[in-house]
């Protein structure tokens, strides 16, 4: 039988390579990474970039990122989490709520081990890597991106009302808004029909009327609704604000006619989150326009969550897994990523150039708060998180009465099995 | 010795076919398969005729054309509605390796504890009573009218027909902007007429939204009762309706003692799928409220989907789909029994 002399000269080159590739140790090494298909298209492409980037500096490793909606994302984890297989890292956001619930089911791998092997805490944002440490059993998944939320206001209608500065307390607020409806413009634009958009307004509320303490006592469902007068008032004070301080109708729209109506200065504020101010210049409005200020509280903390990437228990390599995140999180691949995934990095060593003015006032904020409350869809069970929406948009439209929304929600969450 | 030709059929058997049969009768075979005692008794040609004649047999060809659409029906709908109905006496929320049996505590939960069903349950009941009177009778409305020789009738037709087969969440998506509050049509068109006292939250109303949602439903479903009542009207003899009005019948008469007796079969299929539709009504009211506000617009089937697929306590999302199935049979299996025995009646 004849052999091909080229047959033989590629399986020569071949046999070489991998002679060759043993010889210096490197082995085929696959991570999986899963995580959503990101609306901004720039956070897509910079991901795939990071993972040629680290394959290229790591010879024989193979990143594949499977990217999906959110619904079907969030399937793919329940379908991951009983069954054998599962991908090495996985997104989801940080909390008790959405992220806890795999982090319960067994689905994240403790990092405590890689904290202290790559100093992880030494060049995070310690707003962003506290989320880290709610969970028991150790301390789960690495910041991906920090959201903190805030007032966004319109500087004409401050000055139409006669708001000269930003107020400083609660109190001030609450007197600006008087202010704003004695000239004849609504305070606050929210979208009612989106639960989670009109829940910011409960939760900094209620962050205001309980304190750090008991606010995060309620959310993690320890302390009874009905036992803390704080949340009754809560509830009183969010009804007043959704019927005196808010463009009404406001239970039929969604966040994005409530964006449109405040650009078209129809009302004075809105609660939004720092990813506003790319859809502000997006959108051509002039940045210039607008102001932003936290709610002011009085608890010092900063209204926010995290989204954060997973190791899985179902890894085959978590060391690798962690030396990914290691390189993601790295002060140059971090540089790199400012202004693509989001405008404000979870490493505290990242530099900051060219910023215009709304994103330069977002980092002062960030650097300021060291604390955090979440938003409350992120702190509760998807259940409890339901039933908080129901009674929410029902104090809202006057359904309920404070009180009885306390009792309510207390009944729940006392119901649960 | 005669020629092969000739020879009995047993004698002309390959040796081989031979040992097939007795190996088969000896496997036992020859208990379940009546063939293989023509095989075994080596008469091949007999058992050929007889598969020839089975295969000929209207009932075994129905067999056997029914029998892919059996596996897929099998396969995708009555094994996952076996799933849903042992799901719900389990508790699962897609996570946990195991789904222990809790018997009837979701079903417990699901009327005593849950804030929720009872509000989706009023809202189908009534979605169902208005889903069996308004495109019925509108439906019906338009084709006695579009059955009438007046001009662009087939223009108009298509054009009461044509929401039909766009897509439930297009009309929600479309509607929503009609009946937004700031910029939507109905309330700048009340606006322009000086009728602003009228505007209202359409969605956003918890006295209204439902009945907002329900006439986007409307406009969406009428065309597909009046094509169905189209079809009824042209059996509809003419011989009985001239000799009627030469008896001096009028319109009313005419409507009332031919027509609406001939329609009698349409309107039982018309008003049995209005009930069905309604039951399983999600896309429209997901779409445009997504059961808000403060889930007063709620309905059965999307109460079962959220707490199947967003809160993902599929065992509650199952014991409501259970309780949606049974109101289903529960209805239209003895509306059907009835109607069928009226019409044998009637013959």
């Amino acid at each position: 039988m004849r052999i091909n002399s080229k047959y033989v000269s590629r399986f020569g080159a071949i046999a070489i390579a991998a002679a060759a590739f043993a010889a210096t140790g490197v082995q085929a090494q696959d991570l999986t990474l899963w995580t959503l298909n990101f609306d901004n298209d720039a956070a897509n492409t910079a991901l795939k970039k990071v993972a040629t980037d680290f394959e290229a500096a790591n010879p024989g490793t193979h990143i594949e990122i499977v990217q999906r909606a959110v619904d079907e994302h969030k399937t793919a984890l329940r379908v991951a989490a009983g069954s054998s297989k599962g991908p090495d890292i996985y997104f989801s956001w940080a909390g008790l709520g959405l992220g806890g619930e795999y982090v319960k089911a067994g689905l994240s791998l403790p990092l405590d081990k890689y904290y202290t092997q790559y100093k992880w805490n030494d060049e995070l944002l310690p707003s962003a890597a506290a989320f880290a440490d709610l969970y028991p059993g150790g301390k789960h998944g690495v910041p991906f991106t920090f959201k903190g939320e805030a007032v966004y206001y319109n500087k004409k209608l401050f000055q139409q009302a006669g708001i000269t500065e930003e107020p400083k307390t609660y109190e001030d607020l609450l007197a600006d808004a008087e202010k704003l409806k004695t000239a004849g413009i609504p305070a606050f634009t929210f979208g009612g029909s989106v639960n989670w958009h009109v829940m910011r307004l409960m939760d900094v509320i209620l962050e205001t009327k309980c304190g750090a303490e008991k606010h995060d006592a309620l959310m993690a469902m320890k302390s009874d609704w009905t036992k803390e007068p704080c949340a009754t008032d809560a509830f009183a004070e969010f009804a007043k604000w959704t019927k005196d301080y808010t463009l009404q109708p406001f239970m039929g729209i969604d966040n994005k006619q409530s964006y449109s109506l405040f650009t078209a200065g129809r009302a004075a504020m809105m609660l939004e989150g720092d990813w506003l101010v790319s859809q502000l210049d997006g959108s051509g409005a002039n940045l210039d326009d607008y102001g932003i200020f936290p709610f002011p509280t009085n608890t010092n903390r900063l209204y926010g969550f995290a989204e954060y990437n997973y190791v899985s228990t179902k890894s085959k390599d978590p060391d690798l897994a962690a030396k990914f995140l290691d390189y993601f999180l790295s002060t140059k691949v971090q540089q790199d990523l400012v202004g693509q995934i989001s405008s404000i990095s979870v490493n505290k060593n990242v530099q900051y150039t060219n910023q215009k003015p709304l994103e330069a006032e977002w980092l002062d904020i960030f650097k300021t708060y060291s604390k955090v409350y979440m938003n409350g869809d992120q702190a509760f069970p998807l259940d409890v998180t339901t039933e908080y929406f129901r009674v929410i948009n029902d104090v809202a439209a006057g359904n309920i009465e404070p009180a009885d929304a306390a009792k309510q929600l207390q009944a729940f969450i006392a119901g649960r099995t | 010795m005669p020629p092969s030709s000739c020879r009995p059929s047993s004698q002309v058997e390959p040796k081989s076919s031979l040992d097939a049969g007795r190996s088969r009768l000896q496997r036992g075979w020859l208990l379940l398969d009546p063939n293989a005692h023509a095989l075994a008794a080596g008469r091949p040609e007999q058992m050929r005729m007889s598969l020839r004649n089975r295969t000929h047999d209207p009932r075994v060809q129905a067999f056997l054309l029914l029998a892919p659409a059996m596996a897929i029906y099998a396969i995708f709908a009555l094994y996952p509605m076996l799933n849903v109905a042992i799901l719900s006496f389990q508790k699962w929320n897609g996570l946990d390796p195991q789904r222990p049996f809790v018997g009837l505590a979701n079903y417990q939960y699901i009327f005593t504890h849950d804030p929720v069903f009872w509000v989706a349950f009023r809202n189908t009941v009534i979605w169902t009573i208005m889903c069996l009177v308004f495109p019925p009778m509108v439906g019906l409305l338009l084709a006695l009218s579009l059955n009438q020789k007046i001009f662009g009738r087939n223009t108009f037709r298509a054009i009461f027909y044509l929401p039909v087969i766009i897509a439930p969440i297009a009309v929600a998506t479309m509607w929503k902007w009609m009946y937004d509050p700031f910029f939507g049509l109905f309330n700048e068109m009340l606006t322009s007429m000086g009728l602003q006292r009228w505007i209202k939250d359409w969605l956003g109303d918890r006295n209204i939204a439902l009945y907002s949602v329900f006439v986007a439903y409307l406009w969406q479903s009428v065309g597909f009762s009046m094509v169905l009542f189209l079809a009824g009207l042209q059996n509809v003899s003419q011989s009985l309706v001239e000799a009627a009005r030469i008896d001096g019948a009028g319109r009313w008469a005419v409507f009332k003692h031919v027509t609406f007796p001939a329609l009698r079969t349409t309107i039982t299929i018309v008003l049995v799928l209005s009930i069905i539709s309604s039951l399983k009504a999600f896309d429209i009211v997901y779409g445009l409220t997504g059961g808000g506000p403060a889930q007063s617009t709620q309905m059965l089937a999307l109460w079962a989907f959220t707490q199947a697929m967003q809160i993902f306590d599929f065992g509650r999302g199952a014991a409501i789909s259970v309780v949606l199935l049974l109101i289903t049979i529960a209805i239209v299996v003895p509306y059907l029994r009835w109607t069928q025995k009226h019409e044998e009646a009637e013959q």
